[in-house]
Formats: structure tokens, sequence, C-alpha cells
């Protein structure tokens, strides 16, 4: 299996969507210049406590049934939503990406009563660059297996949605080898550091 | 590679369709290692060249996209430089003379260092490996396509370089936002590889033809090579359940037409594109007459994600000159040291500041110059996405440097010294860099500015024996301390003005150099950069932290009209706008103050504005009721209709809380600390939830009402959560949960505690809770802070 590990992504942050994620309104909020300039130093601040790591696998789907999924490695995943997700594909790639310690302590040393408004815009920032980062991946992957005649669907689906329950985050953790990336997990199945997410998504046939 | 360049000026040269896409239709099955697979089904490669030859390509390229030792190795153990050499062969057979054979360069599907764990070195040679097998098998030139990252684009081109001195091509692939996966824009790639040694630049893949086109157009006023295409046949598409290739050969051919009237050279097709588009393609393209290349040479520098070009009559290019440990004890330590947090807080705050380019300079004492320039451009490299000026006398550091940095550089700087002058001038033309020309010699520095004309004339005419010409050189007006020479400063003024109005050519200067030993430097630097500037110098090595220094010269840049209008002066400096909230033809009073403070976040004025209410005579209980309250209920309001949101909505609960807090002396044993006491809301996030940043909005919010909030933290069992209901008997309790897994445990404190007989209220919030979760063990659910602050004004006590 060969896991791809990304030891260091550079994403252009996206400033839209990271006002998106705290409810910014393009047509409806009122923000006077010097709250933007306040609000744009602290995404500056936060974006320089990112530091974003990534890893991904493709793996073969060997048989699908109406409540499983078989794939190569002995991975099996249980849920009727992600069997739905997966319609047609070919492979899996199970993906992780990381926003590092930083941005997680500093989420929670403000979030307790030090700067909230802050946290708030820590945890915005973290969450908008790991996602960013884990379509940055599914991108990597769609560019490698374009020549195979095939591309990686649009979407991703991650453990603790629907009837995927969280305790896959444990399958993904070990295939992935998250450890070699820094990334722990607990016996509840969440992910450390805080701005970790892990997904699935598929690749298919191009038919022509 | 003359007769390509020949074919170039002449036409339009066409190049193959897709070659993995046609052997799978040709029964390639899945999963198998292409190149093994042709070189055991030799027939099926040899119907695909011929097919393309017959359509009219003029060149076929081989099939070893992914005939490298890393890609090989995940198929088996194969001879690298082998299969390189038998695929060549293979297609050289097929179409003999009649066609072109590219050897074809893919990806190494694995990241180099900094991003992944190869290093550059390692990339370098798994490249040259590839390349001496495809030039064993008669390539004619080398196509380096699809490429994600520059740095992998650069290792591939100087493998190539570094082995053979056939045309090379390089094609990059871009996403549809016009950037490469890790980030660089088609004109940035441009200049790298271009200066880096490309015969050809281009893009492949990913996008159809119709997108492709701007990315042409961003690209042909600077070209001075041919321009290449290779674009899928448009983007695949689901149809009737199947996923497929939608653009056909005439619509595929129509745009072709508009790429090459946009500028493209060598025009081909990638994945999903077939003989049928090749020639279609053919048919259009070929009454067309092509436009060659547009520049010969090009002022400009590059970073992986970030182009400078520089013009004399633009603004300013400022270099921060702030990465240097000459004078800075705290920067020579850490260096000396091998740390970097130091130039990693430099970078961040020149760039902040607006420098448009960073110069490195590590040069100092105990410090190893090779190894730590090359560490910290790396380092820059990641961290900012200015160019770098490599600032070295060690021809050696600047080289290793060089090699790695993943733009192109501007080399500080050659001077007529001549033992090391042919060593640079070697280097920076073999990676393609600009340099800056130091007009000393081994004499020294020039005594005026006759010698320093001479001196330029001299190193300028050595430079051109390697190739170089104006565009690739800055000159340095050398800056002297007017406080040891008191004419050097007019003499310097006399070099700017001849290379900018006679000789034509860029000049900077080291602006510090000038008030050394004086009184006063920030003034006496800005005075002389305005001077210098109304000379015709366009670059400046200075301070960008200085704001004096970056304000006069922005001055400058709009006086002299290099900024047209004094556009970006004036869009530096307007003034700041602020939301009215008091009516105009009203006096704003003391209590006023606090309110706009609270609608507005001003933590920092709060107090100030308590203070001044409380010593005009109004009472604390009326502030709170009078003035905080609808202060911060209108905040909510805003909040409601999204005219405020989630920092505004925040910032205003602090400034409020410091508010409170500043108060509580003059609140003491009155009213509201009673009316506090008879409202306690409980608040925890519950067993195995370690999310807490939702609650302590609500905590926040909720106590700005004047409730007396127990907030008992994360991860509370359900038994303590009881405990604390019994002890404090709270109006209502407020639980939180982020996970799914974690939110079944809300359940069970709710049926522990009417377990317990215990009928307090419930209030239940976090991402994965919704409101029917909620009602469905009867409890109220806050979908967010400010809906909290609703629900618990509705069980407060008077």
């Amino acid at each position: 299996m060969n896991i791809q590990f990304f030891d260091s992504i550079i994403i252009a942050p996206s400033e839209d969507k990271i006002y998106s994620r705290l409810g910014y309104n393009k047509k409806l909020t009122v923000l006077n210049r010097e709250q933007k300039k306040r609000i744009d130093e602290n995404i500056e601040k936060a974006l320089d406590l990112v530091t974003l790591k990534g890893a991904g696998v493709r793996i073969p789907i060997k048989a699908i049934s109406s409540s499983e999924i078989n794939l190569s490695q002995e991975i099996v995943f249980k849920s009727k939503s992600l069997i739905k997700f997966l319609n047609h594909c070919q492979e899996v790639i199970l993906i992780a990406a990381t926003a590092g310690e930083k941005i997680g302590e500093s989420i929670r040393k403000n979030s307790e009563g030090k700067d909230v408004t802050y946290a708030v815009i820590l945890d915005a920032v973290g969450s908008e660059m790991v996602d960013s980062a884990l379509t940055w991946i599914m991108s990597f992957f769609d560019n490698q297996v374009k020549r195979e005649n095939k591309y990686v669907i649009g979407k991703r689906f991650s453990a603790g949605y629907g009837d995927f329950l969280l305790d896959n985050q444990k399958v993904i953790w070990d295939t992935l080898k998250l450890k070699e990336l820094g990334v722990n997990l607990t016996n509840k199945y969440i992910l450390v550091p805080e701005k970790t997410v892990t997904a699935v998504s598929g690749i298919k046939l191009i038919s022509g | 590679m003359k007769n390509i360049k020949n074919i170039c000026r002449k036409k339009v040269l066409i190049l193959d369709g897709a070659t993995g896409t046609e052997l799978q239709k040709r029964g390639m099955p899945q999963g198998v290692c292409p190149e093994i697979w042709c070189l055991d089904n030799p027939k099926v490669l040899k119907s695909i060249y011929l097919d393309y030859s017959n359509a009219g390509s003029d060149m076929i390229s081989t099939c070893t996209f992914g005939a490298n030792a890393v890609k090989l190795a995940e198929y088996g153990d194969f001879d690298v430089k082998k299969i390189n050499r038998q695929l060549t062969a293979l297609a050289r057979t097929v179409v003999g003379k009649n066609c072109l054979v590219a050897g074809d360069i893919g990806p190494l599907g694995k990241f180099i260092e900094p991003f992944g764990p190869l290093t550059f070195e390692d990339a370098v040679d798994i490249f040259k490996e590839q390349v001496k097998g495809l030039i064993q098998g008669g390539a004619d030139y080398l196509a380096i396509e699809t490429m994600m990252d520059i740095q992998e684009a650069r290792a591939a081109l100087i493998a190539v370089k570094e082995t053979t001195d056939k045309f090379v091509s390089v094609s990059m692939t871009y996403e549809l936002n016009g950037r490469t996966l890790n980030g660089t824009d088609p004109l940035t790639a441009l200049i790298t590889l271009q200066s880096l040694g490309a015969d050809a630049v281009g893009c492949n893949c990913s996008a159809g033809p119709q997108d492709m086109i701007k990315f042409v157009l961003q690209m042909k006023p600077y070209a001075k090579v041919p321009l290449i295409a290779k674009p899928n046949a448009g983007i695949p598409e689901l149809i009737q359940g199947k996923t497929n290739f939608r653009m056909g050969a005439k619509e595929f051919a129509f745009y072709s037409k508009e790429l090459v009237l946009s500028g493209v050279n060598m025009l081909g097709g990638c994945c999903g594109t077939t003989p049928a588009h090749i020639k279609e393609l053919k048919k259009v393209v070929s009454k067309i007459e092509p436009q060659y290349c547009l520049k010969k040479s090009i002022s400009a520098l590059s970073s992986a994600r970030k182009n400078l070009v520089i013009d004399r009559n633009k603004p300013l290019v400022i270099i921060g000159e702030c990465i240097n440990p000459t004078g800075k004890k705290v920067l020579r330590e850490e260096l000396q040291n091998g740390k970097t947090s130091e130039v990693r807080r430099l970078i961040k705050e020149q760039e902040n500041k607006g420098a448009n380019l960073l110069d490195i300079n590590v040069g100092a004492p105990g410090v190893d110059e090779k190894q730590m320039l090359k560490r910290i451009v790396q380092l820059a490299s990641l961290q900012t996405n200015l160019p770098l000026v490599i600032d070295s006398s060690d021809p050696e550091a600047v080289e290793k440097a060089l090699r790695v940095y993943s733009g192109r550089a501007l080399v500080n700087s050659i001077s007529a010294e001549k033992g090391k002058m042919k060593k640079f001038l070697e280097i920076t033309k073999k990676y393609g860099a600009m340099f800056i020309l130091l007009p000393l010699s081994d004499k020294g520095l020039p005594k005026d500015f006759d010698e320093a004309k001479e001196n330029i004339h001299f190193i300028y005419s050595q430079s051109k024996m390697f190739g170089f010409t104006k565009d690739d050189i800055v000159v340095d007006g050398l800056a002297m301390p007017i406080s040891s020479n008191p004419g050097a400063a007019l003499e310097t003024l006399k070099t700017i003005s001849w290379c900018s109005k006679i000789f034509k050519i860029s000049t900077v200067i080291g602006l510090s150099n000038v008030s050394f030993g004086m009184p006063k430097r920030a003034l006496f630097n800005a005075t002389y950069l305005v001077i210098a500037q109304s000379q015709g110098l366009n670059m400046v090595i200075s301070n960008p932290l200085s704001e004096e220094l970056m304000s006069s010269g922005k001055a400058a840049d709009a006086l002299i009209q290099k900024d047209k209008g004094g556009l970006l002066f004036c869009s530096n400096f307007k003034k700041d706008s602020s939301c009215e909230i008091i009516p105009l033809n009203r006096k704003i009073t003391p209590c006023d103050k606090v309110s706009i403070a609270i609608l507005e976040g001003n933590k920092e004025d709060i107090k100030k504005y308590v203070q001044d209410a409380i010593e005009s005579g109004e009472k604390s209980y009326d502030l709170v009721h009078k003035v905080m309250l609808p202060a911060i209920n209108k905040v909510g309001e805003l909040f409601n209709k999204k005219e405020y949101f989630l920092p505004q909505l925040i910032i205003s609960a602090e400034t409020m809380k410091i508010a409170f807090a500043y108060l509580k002396p003059y609140l003491s044993e009155n009213k509201l600390l009673k009316e506090q006491k008879k409202n306690v809301v409980i608040l925890a996030t519950v067993k195995d939830d370690v999310h807490d940043i939702g609650k302590n909005i609500v905590s926040l919010m909720v106590e700005n009402q004047g409730v007396l909030v127990i907030d008992l933290g994360k991860n509370v069992s359900a038994e303590r959560i009881i405990k604390e209901i019994k002890k404090h008997k709270p109006i209502l309790v407020a639980l939180s949960a982020l996970m799914t897994t974690t939110m079944v445990n809300m359940k069970e404190v709710i049926n522990l505690s009417r377990k317990k007989g215990l009928d307090c209220p419930f209030m239940l919030g976090g991402a994965v809770v919704t409101k029917s979760y909620a009602q469905s063990f009867g409890a109220e659910y806050a979908k967010d802070g400010v809906a909290a602050v609703i629900i618990t004004k509705k069980f407060m006590r008077k």
C-alpha cells in the first residue's frame, strides 16, 4: 500500500470562506473599516499558527454488499450511507489533514476567557484550512488517476456522520499511519490535534 | 533544437493526443503498468502512433509518462533506462523520420521536500536516469509534462539540462482556478522555467481548450520561448450515469484555433483526445500563421507562487533588508545556533509591511554560510510568496541556494573582482537568475561616477558573453556614507541618473548606507530615497518596517507619476470610516460612549467610558439596565439579522463583560447582585467531549444578562452535573456536545436528573445537536449564543 504523506501543504487561504464560516453575509453584514482591520489581523495571526500536513492512500474496493464495503488490506466499513456515497466507485481514497498543534492550543487558551473573539477566528481559520487541505489532497489524487482514465468524485465522507460510525476513525488512522504526522487518536476516537480531519472519497472510471 | 525552434517560427507544431485513454480503448486492462503492458503489446501502441501520425501530428510522445524509478517501483523491480530506451525506440521505428519523437517525462508521484519525502537531488537523479534512457532510444526532444509542483518541474528540467542539450519543453497542469495544485500561476511558472532554460513552456491536462486560453494569454506577453498547450477534451461530465469527456473533435478544433490566436506555438491534446481531435485541429490550425515569441528577454523575478515584473516606469520596488545578521545580535546568535524563529518573524513582518522582495544574507562569523543560506532560502520559499534576493559574496553558497530555490532569484551581487566574476556569472546563468551589478573592481570602490560607469560597462560586456541582457541586470548605484565622503551621495545620483536615462537599465541602492554616522537616520534615508527616485531609481534595499521611508517612497512615486494619479498612494492612506450610531445633531454623552463601545466591541476603551459615565453621575444599576443591556441586546438583534457576524457578536460580549467586571465594586450589595444570585445557570460540555468553544461563547453571552454562570468545564460526568444542580438550584442547565458519540451523554444527564427528582429545565446545544433531539427529552434547543440568551431570559426570575 502506497501511502502518500504530504509533509507540508501550502494553500492560499480563502478570506471569503473564513468569513463565511464566521457567519459573514456579503449582502447583510455591516463591518466598519476598523473592525475589518482587527478581524483581518486576527486571521493573519491565526494563519501563522497553521502548519498543514496530510496523508492519503488509494485502496481498491473488493466487494460491496448491502451493508458493508470490503477493501483490500482486510479493511471493512459497515455503513449504508457510505455504500450509497461510493456507488459505482472502483477504489476509495482514505485521506487526512491536520493543521498542527499550535492552532489547537491557541484555541483552547483563548476560548477559556482570554480572548474569545480571537478563539472563534482561530477556530474558523483552523477548520477552513484543514478542509482546504483535504480538497487539495483529493485534487492531488485526481491528477494522479486521470492518466488511468479515472477521476476522484468531488465529495468526501467522514466518520461520525450518518451510520458511518466514529470508531471507523481508528481504521483510517491506522491505515494512513497518522502517528507519523503527529496525529493521535483517543480511546473515544477523537483526533488530536483538534484541527485534524479524516475522510473517505471514491475513484470512478471515466467511461469513454 | 534549432530545427524545432525554426519550425515554430513558421507554423504551429502539431503534437499528438492522449495515449493513456487510447490504450484503454484499445484493450489495456485496468490496474496494469502502462509502460510494461505496451512493451508486451507493442502492436497496440504502434497503432496509436500510426493513427496520430496519419492524423497530422508533427510529433508523437513516447509512452513513458510513468517510466521513472518511483512509479515503476509500484509494479515491480524494473530497469528504468532499458524501459525508456525500448519504448522510445519503438516510437522511432513506427514514425521513422516523418515525425519528431518526444521523450515523455511525467511527475514522480511523490513530492519534493518540504512538501514530500524526496530531496531535490534525489528527484534530479531519478529524472536523469529516465532522460538517459530516452536519449539512448533516440528521442528528438524531451517533453516534461503534467507537472503540479514547480520545484519538481525544475528538478526535471535541471536533469535534462545536465544530461543533454536537446530541445526541452515543460508544461504544467493548472486547476480551473488558474494555479497548479501547489499554487503556481502560469506567468510565474513561465518566468521560472524559461529563465532556467526550458525551450518551450506551457500547460497540459486538467482543463479543456477554452479554459486554457486564459492561461496562454497570461503568458504570451512575457514569453521568450514558444508556448505549448495540450488540453483535455473538455472536462469529464456525468451523462446518463456514465462519466465521459464530452468535447468532440470539431468543438475541440474550434477552441484550438482560439488557442493559436492567443499565442500557442505547439498544440496537441491530452486526456480524452483522439486521432480524430488531432485531425480536426490540424485542419483548422494549419491555416493560421503563428505568433512567435514577443520578448527576447524579460526583467522579472518569481517565487513558487508569485512573480514581479520589473518595469522602470512602475512604482519603486522595495527589497526588505532585515534578514542580514550584520549589526543584529539576536539574528546573528540564532543563525550561529542553527535556529530560525527570528528569520521567520522578519520574513512575515517585512511582507506585511509591504516589501516586494526579500534579501537573504546569513553571512556572520560562526555560521556555515553554504549550508545556512540554502536552508534559509528553502525556509523563506515556504514562509513567503515574495521572490528572494540571494545575498552573498561566496559563489558556492549562492550556487547551493539557487539550485534549490523554486523561483527566479536576484543574485546580490556580481562585481568585477577577477577571482569571482566569471564563476558568479556562470552559476547565475545556469540557474536563470537576475543579478545586481556592483560596480566595484579589484581596485575597490570607484572613486567617482566616471570610474563607476567604466566598471558597469566592463561587467555588462562580460555578462553578455554568458547571454545576459540588460533586462537581467540591476545596477547598484553604490550609496556610500556621506559622513565619511560628503560628495558620495551626489556621485551615486549621477550613476542612477545615467543608468536610468542613458544606459536604460534598472538601478538599486542599499539605502541605509548613506546615513551611516548621521543623526535622524530614518529622515535622512527617506529624503535621499525621494531624491534618488527623482533621478530614476526603481529599486531600493531598505527597511520596510520604517513607516517614514515607505510613505516617502509611495509619495515620491505619485509625484513623479510612476503611481499614475497617486491611486496607490491614496488607497494606502485612505481615511478610516466608522459607522454612525449617534445622530449627528446630538451631542455624544458618556453613556452613549459606553453604548457605542459595546456595539462596536471596543474592549480597549470601555473601562474609561464606564468610569466617565459613573463620574458624570450615572447610577451603576441604571448604566447596566438602561445602557449596557440594551446595547448588548441590540448586538443580538443585529446578529440575528446577519448585520453582525460571529466575531462582532463575541467582541461586543467581551466588551460588555469587561464593563460588568469594572462596575462590580459599584454594584456590591445592591439589587443587581441579588438578582444575579437568584438566577444561576449551570454550563457544561458533557462527558468524553473536549470541545468547549461553543459552551464558552454561551457562558460569555448569558453572563452578560446579569445571571450567575457556574461553568463546570468540559468532559463533565453526569454525576458531577447532578451534584452541582443540587447545590446551586439553577434556573437552567446548559449542556454542550460537538460529536454524535458524545451527544448521547446529554440524555444520560437528563435521565439521571429526573431519576433523582430534579425538575430543572435543560438547554442543549452544539454542532450535532438538533431541535428535535433536544425536544425528544423535553429540553430547550439553542442554535447559537443569541438563542441561548433568549432562552435564558425566559427562565430568569425578576
